[in-house]
């Protein structure tokens, strides 16, 4: 079957965009997209760069974007694609810049983010530099995300990065669960590998929009990853400061109403002492109030002692 | 058709035109709302799940008495409610919460209680021809854009179950249609709000607000429509702040989801009380006064 191939071409390092570029491409219907481009760069264009290795979806190194879905080439047959689309229009993942055409910087985009996630363990001394028996049921949530590809694919979907590309993202989040949950590091090595995981810029920088569980090629929810982690800093204390603040003024809220306090949350996350940072409140304040915003006196709910009853409790057997 | 109603704490403290708004839509639409007041917040993903689980199994155990489903009128509220209600489902967790900490009070949640959002119950329980059939102002020439957030949408297994219903990927936009007004695009419309990081990095926080109102405004919205007082809040609360980081004007109204229903059922802005926000609705009002 005629196909046709609507390429971005981009060619930073020459001069810019040069935009789509269109081929014609005689293939199966059973053939992958990536047997396509191979096609073209082969017949009629060199010029065209694209990654691939494995060829049957195990490495993640084709991720683009086919029709505005980020997928593998690889694995993604033209029959299914023409059936939605009369073309295959191919764009590179988003939220990375692109060395040329499909090729992505993986330095930025993944090898950096994974760096500063201190991607090894440092266990105890109690475990000797020997060998280590750990329990199946201890490893078998571990063990699955040490399957992730290392694609990318959830950083692309991530709502954060478009806007704060610093953000370490999900992917090195997933590796960092590798690491937290691994029962080898605890006491002081779980202290230092929270801290590590709390980093500005990493834990609480993810806005849990469940985005990047939707989108992992070894379905390894990278974004419910990310709340067990974030459950794990409740037990062990968190380390970010003003998180804690927030968090602490929160549970506190519920557990001595029932519910929260918006006021007083917003005022104890900033630090009942810190006036600087109260003050750049004020102007918010002040908007809120003279729409008839700012809430009223926080009253106690019916039934606010059962609920403190279940939080206390709840608490005690962390 | 009635519900056990699940304002949320939103509702009740920064967004109080929110719950006023859901109360009048309800009544108009002949829908039956007992507010559930002596429940907690839902921890709102600022609780760990092992205290937030027992107090949202609590709750559902109150509706379960009370033999009703829940409408909660918070994306927020209702995403970690559903997520809450899928681990419930599990009898061996669930039986555990009940024992630790619902029989004290004598309390135990069976497992059956449905949580449900008020765009849901539009569609899936009141029937939006039988709301069609209620419009007194049809809403025409009145842009707006969409903004679902992403409680109400993701982990898409529990909140979009594809196979049980078709719809909630596009139920605001067939809403918006169905109103009468006129749906204008963006990118971003399930993305986060920048709402729950506003703590961690209010400037990215703040980005997200330029980046969807902006875009919404650009492609010449009149506003705004979202589910979720918590978008509401970021998206026209901080709305001037983004401003500010940005150096650029947007002014853009954000609706709540009930306001835009009952524009379209004949209320005034004023009793839909849109003069609660920030961000002044005048581009809102003046087409609604011309509808009228």
């Amino acid at each position: 079957m005629e196909v046709t191939y609507k390429i971005n071409r981009k060619d930073p390092e020459n001069g810019g965009e040069s935009g789509y570029a269109t081929y014609q491409v005689d293939l199966p219907e059973d053939a992958t997209v990536l047997d396509g481009l191979q096609k073209i760069r082969d017949e009629q264009d060199d010029s065209l760069a694209f990654r691939a290795s494995c060829c049957q979806g195990t490495c993640g190194e084709c991720a683009v974007r086919i029709n505005y879905k980020a997928q593998f080439t690889c694995t993604t047959r033209i029959g299914d694609v023409t059936k939605k689309a009369p073309e295959v229009q191919l764009d590179p993942v988003r939220n990375i810049s692109v060395i040329k055409d499909l090729v992505f910087d993986m330095d930025a985009f993944t090898w950096d983010k994974m760096a500063a996630v201190k991607p090894w363990m440092e266990p105890d001394e109690e475990f000797a530099p020997t060998e280590n028996i750990v329990s199946e049921k201890d490893m078998a949530d571990v063990r699955k995300t040490m399957s992730c590809y290392q694609c990318g694919l959830c950083d692309e979907g991530c709502a954060v990065l478009p806007v704060n590309f610093d953000f370490l993202g999900p992917g090195a989040m997933v590796k960092s669960y590798r690491f937290v949950m691994d029962p080898r590091e605890s006491g002081a090595q779980m202290d230092a590998r929270m801290k590590v995981v709390e980093q500005p810029q990493g834990l609480w920088d993810c806005v849990h929009c469940y985005e990047a569980d939707g989108k992992c090629p070894r379905g390894l929810t990278p974004s419910t990853k990310i709340m067990e982690i974030r459950d794990v800093s409740f037990k062990e204390g968190i380390k970010n400061e003003k998180v804690g603040r927030h968090h602490a003024s929160f549970i506190n809220s519920v557990k001595q109403t029932g519910w929260l306090d918006e006021r007083k949350l917003v005022m104890e996350t900033e630090g009942l002492t810190n006036v600087a940072g109260l003050m750049k409140l004020l102007p918010t304040a002040v908007r809120a109030m003279r729409r008839g915003k700012m809430p009223g006196r926080h009253e106690k709910r019916p039934g606010a002692d059962q609920i403190k009853r279940i939080i206390e409790k709840a608490e005690e057997s962390k | 058709m009635k519900y056990a109603f699940y304002p949320g704490c939103v509702a009740k403290g920064g967004c109080p035109e929110l719950y006023s708004a859901a109360v009048k839509v309800a009544e108009k639409l002949d829908i039956e709302l007992e507010e559930m007041t002596d429940v907690s917040c839902t921890g709102a993903g600022c609780m760990p799940t092992q205290l937030s689980d027992p107090i949202n199994a609590r709750t559902f155990a109150k509706a379960e008495q009370m033999g009703l489903p829940i409408m909660t009128i918070c994306s927020t509220c209702q995403g970690v409610f559903s997520q809450a209600n899928h681990r419930l489902q599990d009898p061996e967790y669930r039986e555990e919460i009940n024992r630790e900490y619902l029989a004290d009070e004598g309390l135990s949640y069976q497992g059956t209680t449905e949580v449900t959002h008020m765009l849901w119950v539009l569609f899936e329980d009141y029937g939006i021809e039988k709301l069609q059939s209620l419009i007194e102002r049809p809403l025409n020439g009145l842009k707006v854009s969409p903004f679902y957030g992403c409680f109400i949408r993701r982990p898409g297994n529990i909140m979009v179950p594809t196979k049980e219903v078709g719809g909630r990927r596009t139920y605001l936009e067939d809403l918006t249609r169905i109103l009468g007004a006129e749906n204008v695009d963006i990118s971003g419309k399930t993305k986060c709000c920048g709402f729950p990081i506003l703590t961690a990095n209010e400037e990215a926080s703040l980005g997200m607000v330029s980046k969807h109102a902006g875009e919404s405004k650009g492609n010449g919205a009149d506003c705004m429509v979202t589910p979720c007082p918590l978008c509401h809040l970021n998206l026209d609360g901080n709305q001037p702040r983004a401003e500010s980081q940005k150096g650029e004007k947007i002014d853009l109204p954000i609706i709540h989801l009930p306001q835009l229903v009952g524009l379209a059922l004949g209320f005034d802005p004023d009793e839909m009380q849109l003069s609660r926000h920030i961000v002044s609705t005048k581009a809102v009002n003046d087409k609604i006064d011309m509808l009228t």
